[in-house]
């Protein structure tokens, strides 16, 4: 189950460049593919009303 | 001498090597590198065997295992076990429990799917359970929103039976030839009235939940219950032909694909220790310390990393200051095709370490 997911800025550049994402007590980095099942479960958590935490660059 | 026709299973007979005909990855179920065995399961996802996922929608909970019971004489070395531990013998409508292989559209473009030369495939597998009578198992066009069930029976209790079932080819809908989800093998273990109350779909059609595991027996009304499966094979055709094992390193190559691990291949993500881990050393200490690891298999996509220090704590790394320490902080690692990039926020350390998994499953 999904607890946190936090906006992850490039230290160099400043982008905004994956995810991370606490699961089941897991902390991982989710990259920004379409492709990827952790990214798709992130915009679906997100378009049930969850807020991603941003912490800006 | 004049050779008429050389067919894949002549090809393979006299080669004596695969051709790679089996569709789904891991049916020996030799691989498990997310570990043996996962116990007190309740949420759906991947827990142990190499490319099964598994639905587990509020029916029971389960001990997911790699198992060494197997049927006799046939090659096989493991099987993939689901023991019920705790029972849920009255499902309501929703509840549901099946176990998921999820295949790559452009693997699959030789099936010819949603064209009048669709081909057929067969599915064979070894299952064994206390829990007689009627299974499921389903096709599904995720590309398209069509599926196919075939039913089977476990005739005897704790008895290993080979099952071979064919589903017709789908003149309609193409598979996309990319590197998405387009095919799902399903194994149905449970479901409620949601998924029962019509008639078995057992032709392609747009997926109707009421048809799609009618007649399914429910696995989670005991904790006695448990139920084992090994030697899955789909293939193309209308026949099954013998189990097509692969050496090990090719098989674990292919679920590399999706999964890798830094871990020794008996440790489970998360597991405390040094064997395995990846590391940097500098001649004196030194700020923030990155490495760049080259995987040892291109990923389906970009991947979701995750870094463990050598104590097994997620997001963090292990480094060395005099003597070695565990939680320090990274800062901005991430994951693509072929590496991993590891970016420590440690302010002085001389060496580094940590595991990774990387996962880009379907």
């Amino acid at each position: 189950m999904i607890t946190l997911v936090k906006k992850n800025y490039n230290k160099y550049n400043n982008e905004f460049e994956s995810y991370e994402l606490t699961r089941n007590g897991i902390t991982m980095c989710v990259p920004l593919d379409e492709a990827n099942t952790d990214y798709q479960a992130i915009q679906q958590w997100i378009s049930e009303g969850n807020t991603v935490i941003d912490n800006g660059n | 001498m004049a050779i008429d026709k050389v067919t894949s299973a002549a090809l393979e007979t006299s080669t004596n090597q695969p051709n790679f005909r089996n569709i789904v990855i891991n049916g020996d179920m030799s691989q498990a590198q997310r570990g043996t065995s996962a116990s007190s399961l309740t949420s759906s996802g991947y827990h142990s065997v190499d490319r099964y996922t598994t639905s587990i929608i509020n029916l029971g909970t389960w001990t997911q295992s790699q198992s060494t019971t197997v049927p006799t004489g046939q090659g096989f070395a493991t099987s993939l076990k689901m023991d019920c531990t705790t029972a849920d013998a009255s499902p309501a409508a929703d509840d549901a429990l099946f176990i998921k292989h999820k295949i790559e559209g452009q693997n699959l473009q030789y099936l010819k799917k949603g064209t009048s030369s669709a081909e057929s495939t067969t599915l064979s597998f070894w299952v064994r359970s206390n829990k007689t009578g009627t299974y499921i198992t389903r096709l599904q066009d995720s590309d398209n929103s069509r599926n196919i069930s075939q039913s089977y029976t476990i005739s005897s209790a704790d008895t290993w039976e080979k099952k071979t079932l064919t589903f017709a080819g789908d003149t309609t809908g193409a598979l996309g030839n990319d590197n998405g989800s387009s095919l799902e093998l399903n194994f149905w273990l449970g479901a409620g009235s949601t998924y029962t109350s019509g008639t078995l779909n057992t032709s392609w059609n747009s997926i109707t939940d009421a048809n799609n595991a009618v007649g399914q027996v429910n696995l989670a009304d005991s904790t006695s219950n448990e139920w084992y499966v090994t030697g899955v094979q789909l293939e193309a055709g209308t026949s099954a032909s013998d189990f097509e094992f692969l050496p090990v390193d090719a098989n674990l190559t292919r679920c590399q694909r999706y999964f890798e691990k830094s871990y020794q291949m008996a440790d489970a993500p998360g597991t405390s220790g040094s064997g395995g881990s990846y590391g940097l050393q500098f001649g004196g200490a030194t700020a923030n310390i990155d490495a760049t690891i080259i995987m040892s298999t291109r990923k389906r996509a970009t991947p979701t990393l995750t870094v463990y220090d050598l104590a097994g704590t997620s997001n963090k790394a292990s480094y060395y200051t005099g003597s070695w320490n565990n939680g320090g902080s990274l800062g901005g690692s991430r994951g693509r095709e072929t590496y991993v990039h590891v970016d420590t926020n440690i302010s002085s350390s001389s060496i580094v370490a940590w595991h990774f998994t990387a996962d880009s499953e379907l």
